[in-house]
């Protein structure tokens, strides 16, 4: 439980209301080293385990010697899948029944290398890391396949559910007067927080306590009840801050269950953390893909078909579809489409979730594609994306519920100076470093659920929101203090809100740029409920200073209460619950439809199948952005430099823009990565990622960023949420990446079609 | 075989422990497992990251790098020992002013490194201060945001 109670100015300059720009909540706690992660809780009795995985990547284990790790110092426990205790087979995240059959988190059977095979438990972290490495382990390698480019990985499996055509679009293409034809490529990318995976596990009885950084703590608690077979409710998920997750801390993974095996095996609580190596192949990054766009259109460049074809890795046991074909249906009207896509087996981890996975490669083949049919017409890249704007949704038929692509086409054009761009490539310069200008543009769906938040009124006029959804640096802690407050009628400073335990009222997955819209609207309608209950006690109780009035209703400000008039009493929210004789006032505010089961909201909280469609009822709901990127690359060594970004951004109604503009900047920072540095290099024969850490796989460091400038061009949806916002979080990465290559295109003349962007690709 | 444990001394945001270690022991691992410093983040554990940015006799270190049998009769400060009697360092205060964080496990790494920066000279101008604080990586994306609030701090700190 984490508690964040800090002053912040005054109420006076708007800050405190949603929509304002207050300063983060949990700021203080993070800048000041007192703000506790998940395995940073000081526990009594805490063992230490390490993991040991598998150097090949197909396989079997033929033995493992763990004779001088047993007899090295401090050593607890040897775990291997002969030693472990045996587990369930837990339901995927749609909540699938699973097979009947046992689960074992270490493996004999080996799939890819880095497979978890055996685990140390020691008294100290040193002794186990020391012992880990005198584990023994012989194999009967098998042939694999190391990636896509493995001359066996074969054209994959169609996934039919991803296929999405309207129209002829093959005819349609074969009779255009104008056709482009290109394959996009993009890595293997892995998401890379600052604050590696791990946990502490410890048992109490059939009572377990997880401390795990986690983007959804009751989906974990579920995973971990049903591996071990006890109730839902003995699972207690602790996740008071996350250091960074970007879709990767939302499933429970097999590390987590070596850890709650050992702890229960040893009756002590275990502390298991993934060395910065092994968070390469503990969990899946994104999926290296491949994408072929056709596009057909007529002289004057307006498209009169698109064909795609994709492909993405998935593992030789997993299945993970990177939907390539999102963007494409949906950025330009089209009369004929055609999109299909097929998934490989490849003897990797399952790939995973990370930053708008699918919207993210997606958007990277049609806005490369579509500048690159903006040269062969010979018209502006901006114009030509004016020109076939889709003004509805041209794949599922209906209206946008709010489209601000066209606004932030002009702000980000007028703010970047987009008019004085001269046309033909090579032709801006400043010495020997050649200049491009490159625009794209990008979306990502607004995936809705349903939450749920308790609301208290304290006895000292304060007000306290719970709610098992995290901060992971979005701003949840921030936005539901402003929400209360606004609700209510205090001043965010007399707001606690509490998050990050399983033991709150529940939430879903953090995950798709879905927290924001859905926790302020539980709170919103919890935090309504507590007010209509103050001022329904302030009016009806007799002992009340109100009761006398006989008014309609009262009005609650800056923690005051009094009559809408001004007439009458004027008192606070804690000398009317004195007077009243109420310690506190609670209310619990879910969005679940009116008739919903308990069933239907375990499944709510614990899966992802209630998730509702972006296309329900009569709307398509998505942000949107454009980003107008500038480069410098030097002529004689190929090195690309972004030098200027200005990205204009329809999120809806923004809660809190200073904090939305922070994690704008940083998703198209994490796309200035992914352009220009990032790619898993795996190694030919035995499918290790070689650059398996942070001074291998580039991110972008200080020095790679220029300064970014973000207009806000959204106005507020409310078929989207209930206060009007739609996706921050995952947006603005979209279309960072096609922008960076088509500004490369226009200061070189080369068109670099497969990421990253790396000078060999340009000399 | 058994190891053996050292008697260290630490002198920690001016305080003193006496802690028995063992030789391989990591300052990183002492202040976050042995005296619940928590402040000084492990993000890779090989000096790549800079999360674990600690100041030795003043100069900013990598305390995963750092034995703590090494430090033994210097100063060592953290990111708890920043502040001076509940008031904020300036670099503290700026960073939550420019919002120089989101998910904040880099941020006690960034300030130690943005103090010493300052203190180095190295703030100067903005591509100084990227350039000196390219050793801090934050995968958030703050850097715009984590420049801004150098240069804010280093106005304050001079003047």
């Amino acid at each position: 439980m984490t508690v964040h109670n800090i002053r912040h100015g005054d109420a006076s300059d708007g800050a405190e209301a949603v929509g304002g720009r207050l300063s983060r909540v949990d700021g203080p706690a993070k800048i000041t080293g007192a703000a506790k992660y998940a395995v940073e809780q000081q526990l009594e009795g805490l063992a230490y385990a390490v993991l040991v995985e598998s150097t090949i990547a197909s396989g079997k284990v033929r033995a493992i010697d763990t004779k001088a790790a047993e007899a090295a110092p401090g050593v607890l426990q040897v775990l291997t899948p002969d030693t472990i205790i045996s587990l369930r087979t837990a339901s995927d995240w749609f909540g699938t029944p699973p097979p009947d059959k046992p689960y074992c988190p270490l493996a004999r059977d080996i799939t890819f290398s880095g497979q978890h095979v055996a685990a140390i438990v020691a008294e100290t972290f040193e002794q186990a890391v020391a012992a880990a490495a005198l584990v023994k382990l012989s194999y009967d390698e098998a042939p694999s396949i190391v990636d896509l480019s493995d001359a066996k990985a074969g054209d994959g499996i169609p996934i039919d559910a991803m296929t999405k055509e309207w129209g002829d679009a093959q005819a349609a293409f074969a009779s255009a007067p104008v056709r482009i034809c290109a394959a996009y490529n993009t890595p293997r990318e892995y998401q890379a927080p600052m604050e590696p995976h791990g946990l502490i596990a410890r048992w109490e009885g059939d009572q377990l306590t997880v401390w795990e950084p986690s983007q959804w703590l009751d989906g974990m608690a579920r995973t971990y009840a049903e591996w071990f077979g006890v109730p839902f409710e003995n699972v207690r998920l602790v996740s008071p801050y996350i250091g960074g997750g970007f879709g990767s801390k939302a499933l429970a993974l097999s590390h987590g269950a070596v850890a709650a095996c050992a702890a229960k095996m040893l009756g002590r609580p275990v502390r298991l953390v993934m060395t910065r190596p092994q968070t390469f192949t503990g969990y899946g990054g994104r999926a290296a893909t491949r994408q072929t766009v056709t596009i057909g259109a007529d002289a004057q460049g307006k498209i009169q078909s698109i064909v795609h074809r994709g492909v993405n890795e998935t593992s030789i046991d997993g299945m993970w579809v990177e939907p390539l074909g999102s963007v494409t249906s949906i950025m330009y009207a089209t009369p004929n489409f055609s999109s299909k896509q097929n998934v490989v087996r490849v003897n990797s981890v399952v790939p995973g979730a990370m930053r708008a996975p699918g919207e993210n490669p997606s958007a990277f083949g049609i806005e490369s594609a579509i500048d690159e049919l903006a040269y062969e017409v010979g018209i502006d890249p901006l114009e030509i994306r004016l020109r076939n704007y889709a003004e509805q949704d041209p794949y599922a038929k209906k209206a946008w519920s709010t489209r601000q692509l066209r606004e932030a086409f002009a702000a980000g054009a007028e703010r970047f100076g987009w008019s004085k761009r001269s046309p033909e490539p090579r032709s801006m310069r400043d010495g020997n470093q050649l200049i491009g200008w490159g625009v794209a543009a990008g979306t990502y769906p607004v995936r809705r659920a349903y939450g749920e938040a308790i609301v208290r009124i304290l006895a000292d006029g304060s007000v306290e929101v719970e709610s098992s959804s995290i901060d992971m640096g979005q701003g949840t802690y921030t936005i539901l203090a402003q929400t209360a407050a606004e609700t209510v009628g205090v001043r965010a400073d007399d707001v606690v809100v509490k998050l990050g335990d399983s033991r709150f009222p529940r939430a879903g997955v953090t995950g798709g740029s879905r927290l924001a819209g859905v926790m302020t609207g539980a709170v919103y309608k919890a935090a309504t409920s507590a007010l209509d209950q103050l001022v329904g006690l302030a009016i009806s109780d007799p002992r009340s200073p109100f009761h006398a009035l006989q008014a309609n209703t009262l009005v609650v400000a800056n923690g005051r209460i009094g009559s809408p008039r001004g007439d009458g009493p004027d008192v606070s929210i804690a000398e009317l619950l004195k007077s009243v004789g109420r310690d506190h006032i609670e209310a619990t505010g879910d969005t679940m439809p009116a008739n919903s089961t308990p069933e239907d909201r375990y499944k709510n909280y614990t899966t992802i199948a209630m998730a509702l469609p972006h296309t329900e009822g009569d709307y398509s709901r998505h942000s949107w952005c454009a980003h107008f990127i500038e480069v410098h690359v030097d002529e004689d060594f190929g090195t690309v430099r972004v030098s200027r970004v200005v990205s204009a951004l329809d999120s809806g109604r923004l809660y809190n823009p200073k904090l939305a503009e922070s994690q704008w900047k940083g998703g198209i920072i994490m796309g200035i990565g992914q352009a220009l540095l990032e790619e898993g290099i795996v190694d030919r024969r035995h499918g290790r990622i070689v650059n398996n850490n942070l001074a291998d796989y580039l991110v972008p460091t200080n020095a790679d960023i220029p300064d970014i400038e973000v207009i806000s061009v959204g106005i507020p949806d409310l078929h989207s949420s209930v206060l009007g916002g739609k996706g921050v979080g995952e947006l603005a990465i979209v279309g960072v990446a096609p922008a960076i290559a088509n500004a490369v295109f226009h200061a070189t003349g080369k068109r670099v079609r497969d990421l990253p962007i790396t000078l060999e690709k340009l000399i | 075989m058994t190891r053996t444990t050292v008697p260290v001394h630490l002198d920690i945001n001016g305080d003193h422990h006496e802690l028995q270690l063992e030789p391989r022991v990591t300052l990183l691992d002492a202040l976050r497992d042995r005296l619940g410093l928590t402040g000084t983040k492990k993000g890779c554990d090989h000096g790549q990251c800079g999360a674990c940015t600690v100041h030795v006799d003043g100069e900013r270190v990598l305390a995963c790098l750092t034995l703590a049998a090494q430090v033994e009769g210097r100063t060592v400060t953290t990111i708890e020992g920043l502040a001076r009697e509940g008031e904020m360092h300036p670099v503290q205060a700026a960073f939550l002013e420019q919002d120089a964080f989101q998910c904040g496990y880099c941020t006690p790494g960034q300030i130690m490194s943005a103090v010493a920066c300052i203190r180095e000279g190295h703030a100067g101008s903005d591509e100084e201060i990227r350039e000196y604080m390219a050793g801090n990586l934050c995968r958030c994306g703050a850097y715009p945001h984590i420049v801004a609030a150098v240069r804010q701090a280093a106005l304050e700190v001079q003047s």
